[in-house]
């Protein structure tokens, strides 16, 4: 790969990826829990109404889809992070972004092994039984895909904020 | 409130892996023990591998950062024993009576990442401390 791109554009380019895959996965999951958290009972009027009136259960392949992808492009390029990013932060004292980090990795996992009940209840969205447990999850979920992305993108510009 | 009115117009399921009870046993406990199995693994420090990227090493089992061999990562190590376990559990819900199985209230796959939550920013003490003291 060396000979085509430099290694600077190369992990560039996968930063590129986790980023766009982490952005579909955001817009899929916060419909999601709009759409379980103030549910929608009228027709849509405005554009917050439309944006919770969306059929929610169609997302939850897409969402597992985009969040286990997400996962694997963020554990590849973790990689470069650890040796080429990491010890550069530490060396400068960037104490709290480093423990956001490995905050980040955890909670990464942590909403990893939701998807197959998520996956679940949303599949059967016509059973009650569900209803509180697929809610419960879905906005867990949501709530850990934002920490996971505002954690991500300050991080990535933590040398920048402090320069 | 049932969401299932709102959110959606016509989701039965689809796939016969979506309407079997033996998928939902599996399903619910992967995601319910899974949270707990990896703050277990995480405390005990017990990674299934080992990864040195700097040299592209590979170890199985707990492997130290070296001078030689530079930063060792260990998430990968965790997640994976993680997994591997909650399918274990997952596969073992699969095989005991459907009755047992219904008994796991469904909240707890919500409620335990949650509770996991403190424990994780617990075991990130060196930071905070490293942080607090600058």
């Amino acid at each position: 790969m060396s000979g085509i791109i430099s290694t600077y554009t190369f992990w560039t380019i996968w930063l590129f990826v986790h980023l766009i895959l982490a952005l579909g996965l955001l817009g899929a999951i916060t419909h999601q829990a709009m759409a379980v958290a103030l549910p929608v009972r009228k027709p849509a009027a405005g554009i917050i109404t439309r944006f919770r009136a969306v059929s929610a259960a169609g997302y939850a392949t897409a969402v597992c889809f985009l969040y286990v992808l997400t996962f694997f492009v963020g554990s590849f390029i973790y990689t470069q992070y650890r040796v080429v990013i990491r010890i550069p932060l530490e060396d400068a004292h960037f104490y709290k972004a480093l423990g956001f980090f490995d905050f980040k990795e955890h909670v990464a996992t942590l909403g990893l092994v939701l998807l197959p009940a998520y996956w679940y209840f949303w599949k059967n969205a016509q059973n009650p039984e569900y209803d509180n447990a697929r809610k419960g999850v879905t906005l867990v979920l949501a709530v850990m895909v934002w920490f996971l992305f505002i954690v991500g993108h300050v991080l990535n510009n933590t040398r920048g904020f402090a320069s | 409130m049932s969401t299932a009115a709102t959110t959606s117009k016509a989701t039965h399921p689809t796939s016969p892996l979506a309407a079997s009870r033996k998928f939902k046993a599996f399903a619910t406990t992967f995601s319910i023990s899974g949270p707990v199995i990896y703050c277990v693994i995480q405390y005990l420090n017990y990674p299934l591998f080992t990864y040195w990227p700097a040299v592209h090493r590979f170890v199985w089992g707990f492997g130290a950062a070296s001078a030689k061999d530079g930063p060792n990562m260990l998430w990968y190590g965790w997640s994976v024993t993680t997994i591997l376990i909650a399918s274990m559990f997952g596969i073992v819900a699969m095989i005991i009576p459907e009755h047992i199985t219904k008994k796991i209230p469904l909240w707890l796959v919500w409620l335990l990442p949650i509770l996991a939550i403190p424990y994780v920013v617990y075991s990130l003490m060196p930071w905070w401390i490293l942080a607090a003291r600058q």
